[in-house]
């Protein structure tokens, strides 16, 4: 490309065609200061402090807008562009209250900062009357319309970033503001609280309302996101050993300087007064405090002695996908080596074991095959089983950006109205639990059209006859029957799919969490191999993850079939590798899946259980058979921040850190490895993770040979094939967040140089008994007395089973308590109104509720949020396993819905 | 005078139609609010969530561009639009004591709308006639060299009980 000169404040500097006049002198370490631009946003020029001077034509040009051209001779610092620079900033202060003693802000703000680098006081101009705040009720963002400065970075990152249009400017002239539409509050608007636009507001416009701290913390630590698998780049404001601030990171490949509202306000519950400070062990039916010698020594002796009278078999681990790689690491050592058994398992067993078995099977890589980034550049985006708005902020926040801004066109295909729907292109609504059959059906037309990537098909993939054949009776017609989606539709969708050059598939646990999840992951990979959207730019298959680390936690072994890197343990080469590093003898039976490990426990086959920072009891399907389940263990330890409702279960409780208080690294879903910092001392007397299992290994007596995390590193990089490299990226610069562009991540090659096509049939959900018997059912057929389907999901205000999010204050206090929605129509039959009070019973279990009254799901459908610990929702359901990734149901179930009451009362007073 | 449709509770159906002729166009949002305007004498607010989903914008930026045009209107407007000029030159010949009488001849205050949507009273910062001040504007006519006297006589003459 021809580089372009000018000459920049008498010297000459280049750059390239395009670039504007503020890029380049940033990058020749010139500064112009700027209000109004920031390099995530499309620059307009609204605030024009950054105005230069052409001196050829005397023009005064705004140089976050104005593009280079050859020739230009530019002054930024001349005496006629600071006076007009200087009239510029005068003018906006004239126009801002004088409030700077007391404005949260304080130096942070931007407008201050560049009138104090001007040397500019208090200004002669008259000042403007202001117009006062805003009132509001949710405890995020406070906005004060006085102190705007109409620089629209907040309307910009609403549009551009988060693409929820909640605001844009209102009015003009001295009565211009940013507003939502009609001037309400922003709970009553489109606003998700991401609090992106908090961080860019460069003045006290935009606040956080209910803080911890009002003032500029001195220390600020770069870390990861401890909630979902999106793994953002976040920063923890520091005052106190209290974490009183968190705003977008600023390596933030992930982000790109946005965040959701758990990661904005989510972070509370590091200083919740519920944190664990001190070991706890039960006696009597209650806790009582001891010092960690005592706990780790009980621990200790109690899983020796299990081991010894029981066989290491009778002993089982439950990792976590919320702690670092080394923390999971090092369990699954612990596990095989000072244990002796393989039983080990982490909680994204729950919904990632379909992607791990399904892509694994199809493409030979168990994960996601391209960045978050690359969605902004696929013609046609699947969304299927997944709600990323609320589950993965920031793919919600691509997947819109692409459609928006980029022309793609999304195929969504969800029963549910979710926040995503107003931006498909093509809406399909099956039935729940039919994906296969129309997945298998859109493969058919592709195949039938002659709309395949023949070339790919025939270079890299095999068994596509077989899977021709299979899906020979998939007609359209056959699907619709099946799913209910028009016949018209799915030849539709088929055909846009196809005719992209760069087509993505992204799903969720929407796919994975029925009993047929592997067979649709499977099903999706066959449709993105079949149009050879494997390995190119803007195309590839995308699972997202629930958790922070569920990637990790099966990358390093924390799973009872694979050692780490998926080297399988019953490969007798694989062990050997591991035995000779380890210098033990490992166990080569498969152990017990999570699911397996409690039924075995409620039978007395496991006797002793070693939890970390998993809520079974909650996670799991069927409450009171897992409650059941652990009450009759011999002992358990659970590991934990808080006094979970398994914690309280436990013999022995450990306080652990949370995030902000250790080290390490967390894995996102598209296999970045992301640094996690220290940022405050640990609370209590609380320790790591890491810590807490290498001191009980010392205390069992077969030490782990490590004293520090790097040394954990260095051995995860060594056996850990995936990791290559890793060890070293973690020696770079603080302020770094070392994401690897290759590393982990799948790097566009398929791994074992092909993919293989599975043919896979679309079974209807049948009990596990009889499964594989002949005749074909319809899905979750209503049973007898319970018409409802029951969908259950992630919402944006809650995180997992709500352990973290329902002990952020901010978080709760929004979205204070659970609820049910329900449609119209089926609320109208049911003499249902809004928020009445309403039981939803299963054939397992039964809980009370509110209804929501919601236009957007189909009838007889019903959808209960996840998070709120007082709702068990999963209790609902009974345990029904996938046949080969034994994951559980956890998606639809069957219940019927009763009304309780009204509002806050109770029958009985209603009736009188 | 010219003649304009009043809506009181806007026909949405039709707002809809007219919508449609612009699908997907993001262009068109300014030809379209006027089209609107012209047919309704206002943009109804309950029609910027159905323009914002024709056009693919959102709601926030259509409302943005309505209350950026003085032209552009969300409440409705009388049959006759009375506009009294406060520029200079008026208000050194009296534009302020005009604009005064007419408020008190139609009993409603700028901004607004008589109750039986007969006048919406207006200003103006200058119609481009200084040499005839003060002045005033009914509709498309022009009253220049305004006394109190003419005041009562105009709306005497449009009828006005």
């Amino acid at each position: 490309m021809q580089s372009v000169t000018i000459t920049l404040d008498g010297r000459e500097v280049s750059g390239y065609p395009g670039m504007t006049i503020l890029e380049l002198a940033r990058e020749s370490g010139i500064n112009i200061p700027t209000l109004c631009y920031d390099p995530h946003l499309s620059s307009i020029g609204a605030c024009r402090v950054c105005l230069v001077e052409n001196e050829q034509s005397g023009a005064l040009l705004a140089s976050c807008v104005t593009p280079i051209a050859p020739g230009m001779v530019i002054n930024t610092h001349s005496p006629r562009v600071t006076g007009h620079r200087s009239t510029i900033v005068k003018l906006m202060l004239a126009s801002h209250p004088d409030s700077c003693l007391v404005c949260d802000k304080g130096n942070r703000c931007q407008l201050r900062q560049i009138a104090s680098d001007m040397g500019i006081g208090l200004s002669e101009f008259q000042r403007i009357p202001q117009m006062a705040a805003i009132e509001e009720v949710n405890p995020f963002i406070e906005r004060d319309a006085s102190k705007c400065i109409l620089c629209a970075k907040c309307i910009r990152a609403c549009q551009e970033l988060a693409v929820e249009g909640a605001i844009d400017y209102f009015r003009r002239g001295f009565t211009a503001k940013p507003a939502t539409l009609n001037d309400l509050p922003l709970e009553d608007s489109e606003c998700s609280f991401c609090g992106t636009c908090v961080a860019l507001c460069p003045t006290g416009a935009l606040m956080e309302k209910e803080r911890a701290y009002r003032g500029t913390t001195k220390t600020a630590t770069q870390t990861t996101c401890p909630f979902c698998g999106c793994g953002c780049s976040i920063c923890l404001e520091v005052k106190d050993n209290h974490v009183v601030r968190v705003t977008p990171g600023k390596q933030d490949a992930v982000n790109h300087g946005t965040l959701c509202v758990r990661g904005s306000y989510g972070c509370d519950f590091i200083h919740s007064p519920d944190r664990l400070t001190k070991p706890l062990v039960k006696a009597n039916e209650s806790f009582e405090e001891v010092s960690w010698e005592q706990a780790l020594e009980l621990a200790a002796t109690e899983f020796k002695r299990i081991k010894d009278k029981h066989g290491p078999d009778s002993l089982a681990v439950l990792g976590s996908s919320k702690c670092t790689n080394e923390e999971n690491y090092l369990l699954q050592r612990f596990a095989r080596c000072v244990l002796g058994t393989n039983n080990i398992d982490n909680g994204s067993s729950l919904y990632n074991a379909a992607t791990r078995i399904g892509l694994g099977t199809s493409i030979g890589f168990p994960g996601t095959t391209n960045y978050v980034s690359a969605l902004e550049e696929s013609e046609v985006i699947i969304a299927i089983g997944a709600d990323p708005p609320s589950s993965a902020p920031i793919v919600g926040y691509t997947i819109k950006r692409a459609v928006k801004y980029k022309g793609a066109k999304l195929i969504l295909i969800d029963p549910r109205r979710t926040k995503l729907s107003s931006f498909a292109y093509l809406w399909l609504r099956p039935k729940v639990g039919t994906d296969v059959a129309l997945l298998n059906s859109l493969a058919k037309v592709i195949i039938d059209e002659g709309l395949l990537d023949e070339e790919f098909v025939a270079r890299e993939t095999d068994n596509f006859e077989a899977c021709t054949k299979t899906l020979e009776e998939y007609s359209p017609e056959y699907a619709e029957a099946i799913t209910g989606i028009a016949s018209k539709e799915i030849r539709a969708a088929a055909r846009l799919y196809a005719a992209a050059s760069q087509a993505a598939i992204v799903y969720g646990s929407g796919i994975t969490q029925h009993t047929s999840g592997t067979d649709s992951v499977k099903a999706l990979a066959n449709l993105a191999i079949l149009t050879g959207n494997i390995g190119r730019r803007g195309g590839g298959i995308y699972a997202l993850q629930r958790e922070n680390n569920a990637q990790g936690a099966c990358d390093m072994g924390a799973l009872p079939n694979f050692l780490p890197g998926y080297q399988n343990v019953s490969d007798a080469q694989a062990r050997r590798k591991f035995e000779d590093r380890w210098g033990v003898s490992l166990p080569a039976n498969p152990g017990l899946t999570a699911l397996e490990i409690v039924e075995q426990a409620r039978q007395g086959k496991i006797a002793g259980l070693y939890i970390i920072g998993e809520n079974p009891v909650l996670s799991f399907p069927h409450s009171s058979l897992v409650t059941q389940a652990l009450t009759s263990l011999d002992f358990m330890v659970v590991q934990d921040m808080f006094l979970t409702e398994t914690a309280k279960l436990a013999s022995v409780v450990l306080p652990a850190t949370s995030f902000a208080e250790k080290e390490g690294t967390f894995t996102n879903f598209e296999g970045r490895v992301n640094q996690v910092r220290k940022a405050i001392e640990p609370l209590g007397q609380s320790l790591s993770d890491w810590e807490i299992i290498l001191r009980l290994a010392d205390k069992m007596g077969c030490p782990l040979p490590f004293s520090s995390l790097q040394q954990v590193m260095d051995e995860v990089e060594e056996l850990v094939p995936l990791y290559e490299g890793y060890a070293d990226s973690q020696r770079l610069h603080e302020d770094e967040l070392s994401i690897r562009e290759a590393g982990r991540s799948y790097r566009g090659q398929l791994l074992r140089g092909f993919a293989r096509f599975s043919p896979v049939q679309y079974t209807p959900h049948v009990p596990r008994q009889i499964r594989g018997r002949e005749g074909k059912a319809p899905f979750l057929e209503a049973k007898e007395g319970y018409p409802f389907t029951l969908l259950t999901g992630t919402i944006l205000y809650h995180f997992g089973t709500g352990t973290r999010s329902s002990r952020a204050w901010r978080l709760k206090k929004f979205s204070p308590q659970s609820f049910v929605e329900i449609g119209e129509a089926d609320a109208q039959k049911l003499g249902i109104s809004h928020c009445d009070k309403v039981s939803v019973i299963s054939p397992v279990s039964k809980l009370t509720t509110i209804a929501k009254i919601i236009d957007g799901l189909p009838e007889g459908t019903l959808f209960m949020p996840i998070s709120f610990p007082e709702t068990p929702v999963n209790g609902l359901f009974d345990i029904t396993l996938d046949p080969e990734a034994k994951t559980p149901s956890l998606k639809a179930c069957n219940v019927r819905i009763e009304r309780v009451g009204p509002h806050g009362e109770k029958e009985d007073s209603r009736t009188s | 005078m010219a003649k304009k449709k009043i809506v009181a509770q806007a026909d949405l159906a039709r707002i809809e139609t007219v919508i449609a002729e612009y699908q997907n166009e993001r262009w068109a949002l300014l030809p379209l609010l006027e089209r609107i305007q012209q047919e309704f004498g206002f943009i109804p607010p309950s029609s910027i969530g159905l323009i914002a989903k024709g056009l693919r914008l959102f709601p926030a930026q259509v409302q943005g561009v309505i209350t950026f045009y003085a032209q552009l209107y969300t409440t409705p407007r009388g049959k006759n639009i009375v506009r009294v000029c406060r520029g200079t030159a008026c208000h050194v010949r009296g534009g302020k004591t005009i604009l005064k009488l007419v408020k008190r001849h139609l009993g409603i205050q700028e901004g607004e709308i008589t109750p039986d949507f007969e006048y919406s009273l207006e200003t103006v910062a200058c119609i481009g006639c200084c040499a005839l001040a003060p002045n005033m504007v009914i509709n498309r006519n022009i009253y220049g060299r305004m006394n109190p006297k003419k005041v009562a006589l105009i709306f005497g003459q449009h009828g006005r009980q």
